[in-house]
């Protein structure tokens, strides 16, 4: 279990920085998918499959498809990135690195503890199923779920708006 | 709840009557629908006390939720007033732009009557991607598109520090309540934990975003100069009070026993948005990019009533934001038919207007010295509550910078008031302003003075 962890954190870890540090964008969107199929590999783990297959068909299947056809059709698959200037690097760079430098020191403080009568009681082991998810999503998160529809309707809208040929 | 039920429905209604051919009526109804809302929310104030909080702890209408909701209402009602006469400088139609208004105020409510993290982030999601639409919806500006291209691109950026500040919240203390949280930090070995300060820290970051403090205000400048100007106004009054509301009640309602940490990093952030924002608007010739300045070294001050923390700055935000607001919709009402007649976005379009429109032109400067913090007006009160707030928490360097900043933005501002009182007009004809501008003008004009000689209407009902 462990190695497989280590194993997958490394896969996402790496395949992250590549998808910044990759010159063509078209190589960035594969490292990208790569990323969301290891992180989709740690919902596994925590035995939240639901969430798992989700993440694979929503982001990995649809979205980077999307993606990858904008980028096909308005012709980016070339090194396209302008030079920035030194000033512009070192200021992305050391801001970067601060932030890299607090989460570090917070996260190496933490311990974690395993919550032994949680995991007795088996509850550990099917939380992430779908029938878990749909009552903890209709009861307790009720009032989000319902309000997230004026979210998506009021981007609707707005993609709608922005994107029709003569509005008038 | 029902404020918000309700705004949600008005917005659908909106949007349906988009589709058939009575435009003339929309606006009507938007208005009327907005007062009722208005009234069955003022109805709600006396049953409030005994209101818990609702659906799982989601959200919970206190008085402070109450008033806020109250002010984002009133002051969308100012703006939509003058849709009509904006209507042609959008490439958006009326009904849809109305309903993307009516959804950025849900959002707003939401952000403001919240005590789960999660409600949060979706009234800030809600409220900023009908801003995003609305930055752009001059689709044939090359201004507008880069405002919303910048816009989208840096809020969804902050939206990520939010997301990631509150999963670290949620990992140190095992909660998203903010009662829960409060609880859980009352221990101090949570309280001292790094996992909790740097997630403190990155929600402090992207809220600092939202309402454009400095360091975090790259954005303002071009998406309040991009956007089309009756957006800017919305952006500057309403999203503004909103996101100052959520700030508040965040660190009010959760954070409050933690160690000075974040004060500390607040009051550095305070005291450089104040001094950067003047400096920098003494420097610019446009309107609106002064006015942008303007409202980051506003938002400085008001961050002074958030670094106090207590239940007099509730009173303290709610009348600044009343008074900033009241003033800034009166401005920009008068700039929009300016910005019309010469197509200029500079201050010289304000030349000789004393002369073509006196009304209009001693309201705008009226508004002007409300912002300077002159009193009588609303503006003056505003400032001086704060700074006496500050000072009662024993802020003394704050309250310093703060009134040297005061003494500063006197300069610009005058600069307009100089400009449509003493310089030659570009050309001889008068500037007609359309009688629902001029409604405003009239309401923004009475409140500011009203406000400032009787503090106490807005002081005394936050009792």
């Amino acid at each position: 279990m462990v190695s497989i962890f280590y194993f997958l954190s490394f896969l996402a870890v790496i395949s992250a920085f590549m998808v910044v540090i990759a010159k063509n964008p078209i190589h960035s969107v594969l490292y990208l998918i790569m990323t969301f199929f290891a992180i989709a590999g740690h919902y596994v783990l925590m035995n939240a499959q639901f969430l798992a297959v989700v993440n694979i068909i929503v982001y990995a299947g649809a979205i980077m498809v999307l993606f990858l056809f904008v980028i096909m059709l308005l012709n980016l698959n070339t090194d396209a990135e302008q030079n920035k200037s030194i000033l512009i690097r070192l200021t992305g760079i050391v801001a970067g690195g601060i932030l890299m430098i607090t989460l570090i020191g917070a996260f190496k403080q933490v311990s974690i503890v395993k919550d032994t009568t949680f995991y007795a009681s088996g509850q550990a082991y099917d939380i992430g199923l779908v029938k878990n998810l749909g009552n903890t999503l209709f009861k307790e998160f009720l009032v989000p779920f319902e309000l997230s529809s004026i979210l998506f309707l009021a981007a609707m809208v707005g993609a709608v708006m922005l994107g029709k040929k003569d509005i008038k | 709840m029902t404020t918000i039920v309700l705004l949600s429905l008005l917005g659908l209604i909106t949007l349906i009557t988009g589709l058939f051919t009575i435009k003339r009526y929309i606006l009507p109804i938007v208005v009327s629908g907005l007062l009722v809302v208005f009234a069955i929310h003022t109805s709600s104030i006396s049953i409030i006390n005994e209101n818990g909080p609702m659906f799982n702890n989601m959200m919970k209408f206190d008085q402070f939720s109450i008033l806020f909701s109250g002010l984002i209402l009133l002051l969308t009602v100012l703006i939509v007033f003058q849709t009509q006469k904006f209507e042609g400088e959008t490439d958006i139609p009326l009904p849809e732009l109305l309903t993307l208004f009516l959804f950025a105020i849900t959002g707003a409510l939401i952000m403001v009557s919240y005590t789960h993290l999660v409600m949060l982030f979706l009234g800030i999601e809600t409220l900023s991607i009908c801003l995003y639409v609305l930055a752009g919806s001059r689709r044939s500006e090359l201004s507008s598109n880069e405002a919303a291209m910048k816009y989208f691109l840096m809020g969804a950026f902050a939206s990520g520090f939010l997301l990631f500040g509150i999963t670290l919240i949620y990992g140190a203390t095992g909660s998203f309540h903010l009662a829960m949280i409060s609880a859980q930090i009352q221990n101090p070995a949570i309280a001292n934990s790094p996992m909790l300060i740097a997630g403190i820290l990155m929600v402090l970051i992207a809220l600092a975003f939202k309402v454009g403090a400095v360091p975090f205000h790259f954005w303002t400048p071009d998406v309040y100069e991009g956007s089309p100007t009756l957006v800017t106004s919305f952006m500057a009054t309403v999203v503004k009070t909103a996101g100052f509301a959520a700030f508040f009640r965040l660190f009010f309602l959760a954070f409050s026993h933690t160690p000075p940490m974040w004060n500390q990093t607040l009051w550095v952030i305070c005291a450089l948005t104040m001094t950067l924002g003047n400096i920098t608007a003494i420097y610019q010739n446009q309107v609106k990019r002064m006015m942008a300045y303007s409202g980051i070294a506003h938002t400085g001050y008001m961050l002074m009533a958030i670094l106090a923390l207590n239940q007099v700055a509730v009173s303290g935000i709610l009348f600044y934001a009343t008074a900033y607001a009241l003033a800034t919709i009166a401005l920009f009402a008068v700039f929009i038919t300016l910005q019309k007649n010469y197509k200029l976005d500079s201050i010289e379009s304000f030349n000789g207007f004393a002369k073509k429109n006196p009304f209009a032109a001693f309201v705008v400067a009226a508004s002007l010295c409300s912002l300077a913090g002159i009193p009588p007006l609303a503006g003056f009160f505003g400032k001086f509550y704060i700074f006496s707030l500050a000072l009662k928490q024993q802020n003394f360097w704050l309250v310093i910078i703060a009134i040297i900043n005061s003494c500063i933005s006197v300069y610009y501002y005058f600069r307009i008031i100089v400009a449509m009182y003493m310089k030659k007009a570009m050309d001889e004809q008068t500037i007609e302003i359309d009688r629902m501008s001029y409604l405003v003008l009239i309401i923004c004009m009475l409140a500011s003075l009203v406000l400032g000689l009787f503090p106490d209407l807005i002081l005394s009902l936050n009792a």
